[in-house]
């Protein structure tokens, strides 16, 4: 049961702008348009950003503010050269807001739990943090032997880059680590391992 | 079911004012009274010209001491004999039965501060809060709505906290509250509780400065239990049919009749009350039920619901 | 009634676990019907039922100074098996007070708790432990109060926050536990956390054991019973270290499989706690070879039409695949197919001596 209907697992819907929100903030992983990653962003009520990671050290986080369109409000747009430089940044911007802040994670599964994380560490609930998935589906595998986070799971099976156990990948997740549970194949009769199959790619 | 009880004796009575009287509750036979903790409640079985009445009351006690329980009581014009008996009738050195501390409005331990709004005697169940928010040194702020001839009495209880986080506000303008709502932390959480217009008032304005729900939170027991048409409940399974007054709930018209029937909160919350019903359609004015549940009519919340039909047949 | 405890038996090794045949006869056998289906199975926790493990809040049984060594060896290696967030130092302190006051007053001959105010003295004479400290003020205790309570008690605990509607497992101490991971697990929701349980979402059986949890009260604890099989009384068959104990599967034998297949049985209690308002879930685990289990007449034919029966996704996540079938011939020859009274009672008071 390697892809199953366990309900740890994240079920992703399409984001739309929560219209109770006063200040909402979109952060994706890499550049998207903003209408392909959320709905009601050109109506919005409220200031709305949109920080994406352009993975090129040519871009400076400066804030491009884009005129106001009809009725929408302004938009700002900022580009980041990586995302720890877009978390950094992050942090630093949850630091100073207030209740009424909506934040909106696009990306691939490690990227969105992350910035999950972030948001829980300083203060927001959940209904105020909403993630959606976009590019690989490579998955994050905790080794729970080990505690190693092997990064880029696209297998069944995988080794583990701390202990070098042959992992299954169990489709088990845990929000905390933003990652999913991975146990040793072989653990029952050394060697014995299943076939390994290209799942998440 | 019938909950536990401990006998409690009351050590000390003293009026506040001419309508808010404080007491305080030891166990009878010595040793600590149960634990509690910030929110709880305490239900006194209050007997009463023949009658028993089950009142809940905030408790005001520090959580973290054991040696006592306190609670203030507000003298209530249309009461029903609960709060004049504890006023006029009750006295020290007096013993009266009470259930455990039970909690229907707990604080959220996550919360990184704690922005409070009470109105009058709604202010208890924050004494309780505010004792455990200065022992472990967490943000709080509160706003406290009260009638002028009575903020004497609310500022010295008051006294003793920091002057830079208690606000009390003589009239009902909302205005300062509505500056506190917008520059509050991410990771604030909003409590509320009195009169139902206060609240409602505090709640709709914190969704509308674009507070989620899961950060607002409102004490619901008490208050919710009005009358209605009278009706014959049929309890099918002890064959008794108990007939209920306009200005009476079923669970109570239940007791009086002798029947030991499940509740615990009172207030249509906890869900503890539920019977299920097998004829007639109930009137649902609970919080507890979902659309679905309601929809069926086989299920109903003795202590706050009545019946739309004349009578209502019940598994009990 | 001084417990007889038996404190150099290991969990682990040389496996010298065994139930002395009162231990047997105690056993909080899961069984009441042939056949096994999840179901909200929870009951008030009061004393009485068909087990003397019943009678008191938290059961301790000859087993007991085994069993807190063995979790010192566990938290020796890997001291993430006790993890509580920060938010739950409240918890911490109404689950020390609740087990000290449980267990002074279900024991008096082994533990002692005096109190003055918040200046308490704690005396657990089976550990040869005897401290003071302030109640409220984790630093004058050795250990977090948490750790320090559910080193000296057996089974596993976590601590529930209830918040949203919804439960949290935001701490426990987890030891002894059939193949789930406190580590990986804590912070969960109440559906998150049972995600890997197979079926009983389906059933609904969360929904409606969530709802039920969400009401419990202060003073009303209740109970349920889970089981599984372990090869060898290992009480650490965590994820953790599962190379270490998944090898073990493959020693079964026709010959030894009476012998090393345990029945595992966790007692289950909640309690709601009344300070923080969270709830502690108590995992205690009771295992007992199957060949014991087949000295109790009823038990040993229920068993064997329950494993015979059993669902195959239930088996499967149960982890018996490999010896299931070794498993109900072993049974088979003790079961002579007559019907069975519904209940987990024993029906006898002595045991016949081991073949």
């Amino acid at each position: 049961m390697l892809v199953s209907d366990i309900k740890s697992r994240p079920v992703y819907e399409r984001l739309g702008v929560d219209a109770s929100g006063r200040r909402h903030l979109v952060v994706s992983d890499a550049p998207r348009p903003l209408a392909e990653v959320i709905d009601g962003a050109d109506s919005a009520a409220a200031p709305l950003g949109y920080w994406v990671v352009a993975a090129t050290s040519a871009v400076d986080a400066q804030p491009q503010a884009e005129p106001a369109t009809g009725n929408a409000v302004p938009l700002e747009r900022r580009a980041f050269r990586a995302v720890p430089h877009l978390l950094d940044r992050l942090s630093h911007r949850l630091a100073q807001e207030t209740v009424g802040f909506r934040l909106y994670a696009v990306g691939e599964e490690g990227f969105v739990w992350n910035v999950a994380k972030l948001a829980r560490e300083a203060g927001l609930e959940a209904a105020e943090c909403r993630t959606a998935h976009a590019g690989s589906l490579r998955r994050r595998v905790f080794c729970v032997h080990c505690k190693t986070i092997t990064e880029d799971v696209t297998t069944s099976l995988a080794a583990c880059d701390g202990c070098g156990a042959h992992l299954v990948v169990r489709d088990h997740f845990s929000r905390h680590l933003a990652a999913f549970m991975g146990v040793q194949a072989d653990a029952e009769a050394p060697g014995e391992l299943p076939p390994v199959e290209e799942l998440f790619p | 079911m019938t909950a536990l009880t401990v006998p409690l004796r009351v050590a000390a009575t003293v009026p506040l004012s001419p309508t808010l009287r404080a007491f305080t509750l030891i166990p009878a036979d010595g040793g600590l009274a149960p634990p509690s903790g910030p929110g709880a409640h305490l239900r006194l079985h209050l007997r009463s010209g023949g009658k028993l009445l089950r009142n809940a009351y905030s408790l005001t006690s520090n959580p973290e001491d054991r040696s006592h329980l306190s609670i203030i009581v507000r003298r209530v014009a249309a009461s029903r004999g609960g709060s004049a008996f504890l006023h006029e009738e009750v006295a020290e050195g007096d013993v009266i039965e009470a259930g455990l501390p039970a909690n229907l409005f707990p604080l959220v331990r996550t919360a990184r501060k704690h922005l409070m709004v009470s109105g009058g005697i709604g202010l208890t169940p924050f004494l309780a809060y505010i004792a455990a928010f200065e022992a472990a040194g967490t943000p709080w702020e509160l706003h406290h709505f009260c009638r002028p001839d009575e903020r004497a009495v609310f500022e010295a209880l008051l006294a003793r906290l920091p002057a830079s986080r208690v606000h009390i506000h003589c009239d009902m303008a909302l205005g300062a509250l509505e500056d506190a709502l917008l520059r509050q932390p991410l990771g604030t959480h909003f409590y509320t509780c009195g009169p139902a217009a206060l609240m409602e008032a505090g709640l709709a304005l914190a969704q509308a400065l674009g507070w989620p729900k899961v950060r607002l939170h409102s004490e619901s027991f008490g208050g919710a239990a009005e009358g209605g048409a009278p009706f014959v409940a049929v309890l099918r399974r002890s064959g008794i049919e108990v007939a209920v007054g306009a200005e009476t709930s079923l669970l109570a018209a239940m007791e009086a009749a002798g029947v030991d029937a499940p509740c615990l909160c009172r207030g249509g919350a906890c869900g503890q009350c539920l019977i299920e019903v097998a004829e007639g359609e109930p009137e649902h004015r609970d919080h507890f039920l979902d659309e679905a549940e309601r929809a069926s009519n086989r299920l109903i919340m003795t202590c706050v619901s009545r019946s739309r039909t004349p009578r209502l047949v019940l598994e009990l | 009634m001084t417990i007889q405890f038996k404190p150099d038996e290991t969990f682990r090794d040389e496996f010298s676990y065994s139930n002395s045949d009162a231990a047997v006869l105690r056993f909080p056998f899961p069984f009441p019907e042939d056949a096994y289906m999840y179901s909200v199975n929870i009951e008030p926790h009061v004393r009485g039922g068909p087990s003397p493990a019943f009678d008191n809040p938290f059961d301790v049984d000859e087993h007991y100074v085994a069993e807190c060594r063995e979790r010192a060896k566990v938290l020796e290696q890997d001291p993430s098996r006790c993890k509580v967030l920060p938010h739950m130092m409240a918890a911490e302190w109404d689950t020390l007070e609740l087990i000290m006051e449980s267990f002074a007053t279900s024991y008096p001959e082994h533990f002692t708790l005096t109190r003055d105010g918040t200046s308490w003295t704690w005396e657990n004479r089976p550990l040869g432990i005897r401290d003071s400290f302030t109640f409220g003020d984790a630093s004058t205790l050795p250990l977090p109060p948490f750790e320090y309570i559910t080193r000296q008690a057996q089974g596993d605990f976590t601590l529930q926050d209830q918040r949203e509607d919804n439960l949290f497992v935001d701490g426990g101490m987890v030891t002894t536990q059939a193949d789930w991971s406190l580590d990986f697990d804590v912070g969960m929701t109440f559906h998150q956390w049972h995600g890997p349980v197979p079926l009983a979402h389906q059933k609904g059986v969360f929904d409606r054991a969530l709802k039920f949890l969400l009401r419990l009260q202060y003073g009303a604890p209740v109970r349920r019973l889970n089981w599984t099989m372990t090869v060898n009384p290992r009480l650490d068959t965590s994820p953790e270290n599962y190379p270490q104990w998944g090898p073990d599967r493959l020693t079964l034998t026709p010959e030894n499989i009476g012998r090393k297949l345990h029945l595992r049985v966790e007692l289950q209690s909640l309690f709601r706690l009344p300070r923080s308002n969270a709830i502690l879930f108590g995992i205690r685990c009771y295992l007992c070879s199957i060949e014991d289990l087949a000295r109790v007449g009823v038990w040993g034919k229920r068993l064997h039409r329950v494993l015979r029966d059993l669902h195959p996704e239930i088996a499967d996540y149960k982890g018996t695949t490999r010896y299931r079938d070794m498993a109900v011939a072993y049974l088979a020859p003790f079961d002579d197919g007559a019907e069975l009274p519904a209940g987990t009672a024993p029906r006898q008071s002595t045991l016949a001596p081991r073949s």
